[in-house]
């Protein structure tokens, strides 16, 4: 079998959503002898990609999306013994997320933080109504990378701003990223209120997490 | 020089674009739609009728005449007494008042009744107050009235509700839970809905919207399409009308079923087959709009998708139509050139029989 092929072996056992799969194919892949670091980054995250894209295009949904990420851990878990120490665990970042006080909704947030989560991000989602000053004490206490504000009316999105103005405020700006999203919440209003980006979806909130972070 | 026409992102910014640069974003947000949900293109003379609908010189546009539809509103009764930033008006008036103003002044053709929290659950507490209020605007009014408000599966969840958070349960890879959590909270609100539709049709009521249906992703609509389900067998005649939440029925369970029918992913054709067959009158497709694209891109895209849904429907289609949806921009009160062209878009191209 070709380094190609076993690649694709390797994607499809993800996209399967089976744990056993990604192990069979993590084991087969270590006795032909590629590195773990290949096997993560051409097998198990380019699974992993694809299944995002399927998410996106409504044709695997959440919960696939928790067993394909939990099967890639499994298979990451068997590599960690090959890998030097601390690289296979590694996060590719610190994530706070929540949906700012005064606006109680929670799905779409939730389906972010999964969505991070998923793509090997370590989110701290606080939930929703969350007083402003919670995200403040989030971040200082997970020493995050980026924070997501999330609203979902109109009269909660200077929430977002009121964050930004509180990082400003405390000296944690220039260290943290800024990551809006919800209905109302548009490109040129992120732009207006100085966060680093705005998110349309889930996925493209992966996509601009990768960008920033990684 | 080129002509340019005034026309908006989906943000409602005002932007400006060749006849060429919109037929351009018209045919990318159909290839979307049409990548999606699987759907047939719109045709070259659609297409051209959709650039001539944007770029048309007059501020508002209308529908040709003989082309009228029925026009509806949802939350109307509060709309014009709102006073929090949620598109209301802010005027004093009661709900009566709000109903009697849609009826008598601004022409609607039907009308519905909701309270100011907009959820099923919450009238529980109040339906006393919601019976009196439908009954008096029975007896002052002949616009058919409708009682309405959101499934939203969202309250029967933790901290709100007797069930867990799947999404919570979700991060903790417990999906079976997640699953679980999702299916009871489900009968639970076909349950409240369909308690709660008894005792209006008891006070008058002409029927039903439901309004977002999908909003809490499959099971809110499993549990809607089950309510429709049991307020048409207890109720042959009652007018229910099931307005979705988003074009596509995001799955957070992914294994519910209606009919047969898988209910995660489903796109506006095939929603329409499910809603029918449960037993509505109306089906109501939603498109929602891209803030980061141009409101030609969402045009084209949104006709594209409730085309089909209208050519798939054995029932009535009325789309729906305001901020943020329908090809119109996501802002707090849509302008007024954006809300015309889409909707003429949606009656002359799409072929929506009401919106």
């Amino acid at each position: 079998m070709s380094k190609e092929e076993m690649f694709k072996e390797l994607a499809d056992a993800v996209i399967s959503c089976k744990k056993d799969a990604v192990d069979a194919a993590v084991e087969k892949a270590r006795s032909e002898g590629i590195e773990p670091a290949e096997i993560i980054e051409k097998g198990l995250a380019a699974g992993m990609n694809e299944v995002g894209i399927m998410f996106e295009r409504g044709k695997l949904f959440l919960p696939h999306v928790m067993l394909a990420a939990g099967a890639m851990e499994s298979g990451v878990t068997i590599l960690e013994a090959d890998m030097p120490k601390d690289t296979a665990s590694k996060k590719l970042g610190v994530i706070v997320n929540g949906t700012v006080e005064g606006d109680v909704h929670d799905i779409g947030k939730s389906i972010v933080s999964t969505m991070l989560q998923s793509a090997g991000f370590e989110v701290h989602d606080i939930g929703r109504d969350v007083p402003l000053q919670d995200f403040i004490d989030k971040i200082k206490e997970t020493n995050a990378d980026m924070v997501g504000l999330s609203a979902l009316m109109t009269t909660t999105l200077p929430g977002q701003k009121a964050v930004i103005e509180m990082l400003k405020e405390q000296g944690l700006r220039d260290n943290i990223k800024v990551m809006v999203g919800g209905a109302p919440a548009t490109e040129n209003w992120a732009k207006k209120i100085g966060a680093d980006c705005y998110a349309e979806n889930a996925s493209e909130a992966v996509a601009k997490a990768k960008e920033l972070l990684v | 020089m080129t002509t340019e026409y005034t026309t908006r992102m989906g943000d409602g910014q005002r932007i400006f674009m060749t006849r060429e640069q919109i037929l351009a974003d018209l045919k990318e947000g159909m290839a979307d739609a049409t990548d999606l949900g699987e759907i047939p293109d719109l045709s070259e003379d659609e297409l051209d009728k959709l650039v001539d609908i944007i770029a048309m010189p007059a501020r508002m546009v209308g529908v040709e005449p003989g082309k009228e539809v029925p026009v509806t509103h949802d939350i109307g009764t509060i709309r014009i007494d709102g006073d929090q930033g949620n598109s209301g008006v802010g005027i004093p008036s009661s709900r009566l008042v709000g109903v009697m103003m849609h009826e008598r002044a601004f022409g609607a053709d039907t009308m519905e009744l909701g309270h100011i929290d907009y959820s099923y659950k919450p009238v529980k507490p109040v339906i006393s107050n919601e019976q009196q209020t439908m009954e008096v605007c029975q007896q002052n009014t002949i616009v058919p009235l409708l009682y309405g408000a959101m499934p939203n599966l969202g309250l029967y969840y933790t901290p709100d509700g007797p069930f867990e958070n799947p999404g919570d349960l979700m991060k903790a890879f417990k999906i079976d839970e997640a699953r679980a959590s999702i299916e009871g909270a489900a009968k639970h609100a076909t349950r409240d809905i369909t308690w709660i539709m008894q005792k209006m049709m008891a006070s008058g009521a002409d029927g039903i919207n439901f309004d977002t249906i999908g909003a809490a992703g499959d099971g809110d609509m499993f549990a809607s399409l089950h309510a429709i389900e049991a307020l048409r067998k207890e109720f042959p005649d009652i007018y229910i009308e099931a307005g979705m939440a988003g074009e596509l029925t995001l799955g957070l369970h992914g294994d519910l079923q209606y009919d047969g029918k898988v209910l995660a992913g489903m796109w506006p054709h095939q929603q329409a087959e499910v809603v029918s067959k449960a037993g509505a009158n109306i089906f109501g497709p939603v498109v929602n709009t891209n803030t980061s694209r141009s409101a030609a891109w969402n045009l084209g895209r949104a006709v594209t998708f409730v085309k089909a849904a209208v050519k798939a429907s054995s029932i009535p289609c009325h789309v729906n139509m305001g901020m943020g949806v329908g090809g119109i921009p996501m802002f707090e009160t849509p302008t007024i050139d954006a809300v015309s062209r889409a909707s003429k878009a949606m009656v002359e191209v799409a072929g929506v029989d009401g919106i």
